[in-house]
């Protein structure tokens, strides 16, 4: 070879070597992982006995739901006119873009957490952040681009009371394996549950519990829990739709430590110039109404059980303008006997009369549901 | 800053007086300081007008971190950051990076460089050298005269973050100069694109041009949701991703993958650069 051809060997190794690196260093992450064998019910007592309650971290969530893409449907939303009934159309174009928002496309937030009560949640965005944080007696959300803080002060007494008053089964306190068990029986009649292969998350090391549907014709194919082989704190959850190869919606750590957070996070004082804003505690519901709510004409009504459970709202109880907002003309399609929101996951059919049926079922179930009613 | 390097330096290597001449010569020149001073003005501008207009803005309104100017001056850094990012800074870099080989070339002086035992290897890295310092000396001059503009024309005090929590001046002056340092990460993988096509052509606006032109693209494809898989490579992806500096506690995970990438292209680039270099037949 002649020393001028030698010279151009870096112009060919060097992104050879860079290429194998972005290759390389991925694979070797998530080598292949061999952990102790362990049952479905070994698993999930893994994740009741887990005493881990002090990290900190990044969540990444994905969602593939096959939905319109956000910022042209905001967009088209904003040049729509204005209505007369209730909320707005503005106001139900944003509160449609705001919850389409958080189901579609990737989002990160950094998540600190110490105790049972301290947690603070910083959502990212580009050159803005979202942070809510909470210490037992105070809770803060605040929003970098409306520069808002807003304040609830949580009752002293909540938190002493709040397991005896808010939880119907105190009583009967149940152990971590009964718990397992009492799960597993439970769910038995409707799913499989089954252990996959060993993996890493976040860089460590997990079991993988898969929940499968048994009955056929459910949008949603299977739900995959990945559990902490140390400490049992389940890492991440992706939901699988079928005939889709990406996950519908996952959501998990991509990098944890599992020290305890610098307790200075959780004190939150808002700057100068901060907009504070009170908001009163939600007053939780008096004592003895916990049985399920009564069923009212107006209420939700669920048909069916387990994975093909469907939600029916009877008409006149969605706002209007719901109805009428262009952008969710935008969002569903016509079909026989009302227009139906379709993603991977869920189809909600909004009927001509007004009804709302929605379930993680294909469309003819939702439509044989609207003509049983 | 040579002479006590070349003091404490028995011997001082070739490479270093190189790195001498060729920083005395970029920062002598008369072009370096017009683009200095332009970088700075961007600050001055943005300061005066809002000093000048009467009506407040709302949150969340014109560039980012705008509305906070008027309590917080020391906010005009970060403003005139974000303003200068997209397109002025690259084109700045574009002209240095661009003119580093072309520019002796077009002059007719790359020989007689090349005549001194250095080596193309050494000269290659010695105007890499010379171009990332100006990419630190153009941030540093947009934080530094924004932070003194805004402390002149505004109060200044604790700076508030995007958590809506305050730090003190001093570690407010910390965040900018990571803010600074950070953005001058951002821009060394340009200046090794720039540098690789100035090894190309012996016509230094060319050169210049076709850096710029880069960046742009690099940007606009970036803009594209359709090339989604293609984000995470281009290397202006994390440009504008400095908000987990001033975030509560400091997020330094954007700048670890930004360093990363910029690495990969300054590698890719470079190699590039010297094979093509070392190979050129230097007629000028």
């Amino acid at each position: 070879m002649s020393r001028k051809s030698l010279k151009w060997l870096p112009a060919l190794a060097v992104p050879a070597l860079v290429a194998v690196g972005i290759v390389a260093i991925p694979l070797s992450a998530g080598a292949a992982v061999d952990l102790p064998d362990k049952t479905a019910k070994e698993v999930l007592l893994l994740v009741s006995e887990s005493t881990e309650d002090s990290f900190s971290g990044t969540v990444t969530k994905t969602a593939e739901l096959g939905l319109p893409d956000i910022d042209a449907v905001a967009g088209m939303g904003q040049s729509m006119g204005g209505s007369e009934s209730g909320l707005s159309v503005e106001e139900s174009t944003e509160l449609v873009s705001s919850a389409l928002e958080l189901l579609s496309g990737t989002h990160e937030a950094n998540v600190y957490v110490s105790g049972d009560s301290n947690v603070r949640v910083e959502v990212k965005a580009d050159l803005a952040r979202r942070t809510a944080v909470s210490n037992g007696t105070d809770a803060w959300y605040y929003d970098s681009e409306s520069n808002v803080a807003t304040h609830v002060a949580i009752p002293a007494d909540l938190k002493s009371s709040s397991p005896e008053k808010l939880d119907g089964h105190a009583d009967e306190m149940l152990t971590p394996p009964e718990l397992a068990d009492r799960l597993l029986t439970e769910l038995e009649p409707t799913t499989e549950i089954t252990v996959g292969t060993d993996a890493r998350v976040a860089g460590r090391t997990v079991y993988e519990l898969i929940l499968t549907p048994k009955v056929s014709g459910t949008l949603a194919e299977s739900v995959a829990i990945a559990v902490d082989s140390e400490t049992g704190l389940p890492l991440q959850v992706t939901v699988s739709a079928s005939g889709q190869e990406e996950p519908a919606f996952q959501v998990g750590f991509s990098s944890i430590d599992l020290s305890d957070p610098a307790a200075d996070l959780f004190a939150y004082t808002p700057g100068d110039g901060v907009t504070v804003e009170e908001m009163p505690f939600p007053s939780p519901p008096p004592a003895g109404e916990h049985t399920p709510p009564t069923e009212d004409a107006n209420g939700p009504t669920t048909i069916g059980s387990g994975w093909e459970t469907i939600v029916a709202l009877p008409a006149a109880s969605s706002p209007e303008s719901f109805a009428d907002n262009p952008m969710l003309d935008q969002l569903t399609t016509q079909v026989d006997g009302g227009r139906l929101l379709s993603t991977s996951l869920l189809n909600v059919f909004l009927t001509d009369d007004g009804r709302v049926f929605a379930g993680s079922v294909t469309v003819d179930r939702l439509q044989a549901a609207a003509n049983a009613q | 800053m040579s002479s006590p390097d070349l003091a404490t330096e028995r011997r001082p290597g070739p490479g270093l007086d190189l790195l001498g001449s060729e920083l005395s010569v970029l920062f002598r020149r008369r072009r370096t300081w017009a683009m200095l001073a332009a970088v700075a003005l961007i600050p001055i501008l943005l300061a005066v007008a809002v000093r000048l207009t009467a009506s407040e803005l709302d949150p969340g309104e014109g560039p980012p971190f705008l509305d906070r100017v008027t309590q917080n001056g020391l906010f005009v850094s970060f403003t005139a950051t974000v303003v200068a990012i997209p397109l002025f800074l690259p084109l700045t870099i574009g002209v240095v990076a661009g003119d580093t080989i072309a520019g002796e070339a077009g002059l007719g002086t790359l020989r007689y460089l090349l005549v001194s035992p250095a080596g193309r290897l050494r000269l290659l890295l010695v105007k890499y050298t010379g171009a990332a310092a100006f990419c630190l000396a153009a941030t540093l001059t947009l934080v530094v005269v924004g932070a003194v503009i805004g402390a002149l024309l505004f109060p200044v005090g604790p700076v508030t973050l995007l958590s809506g929590e305050t730090i003190g001046v001093a570690e407010s002056v910390l965040r900018s100069l990571l803010v600074a340092a950070y953005v001058t990460v951002s821009l060394l993988g340009l200046c090794a694109i720039g540098l690789f096509i100035s090894t190309l052509t012996t016509v230094p606006v060319g050169a210049m041009a076709a850096t710029v032109v880069v960046s742009v693209v690099s940007q606009i494809l970036g803009a594209l949701p359709q090339l989604e898989w293609l984000h995470p490579w281009l290397f202006t992806q994390h440009w504008l991703g400095f908000a987990g500096l001033l975030s509560q506690p400091a997020d330094l995970s954007a700048f670890g993958s930004n360093a990363l990438l910029q690495t990969g292209y300054i590698a890719v680039f470079f190699a590039l650069a010297y094979s093509r270099f070392a190979t050129k037949d230097v007629l000028s």
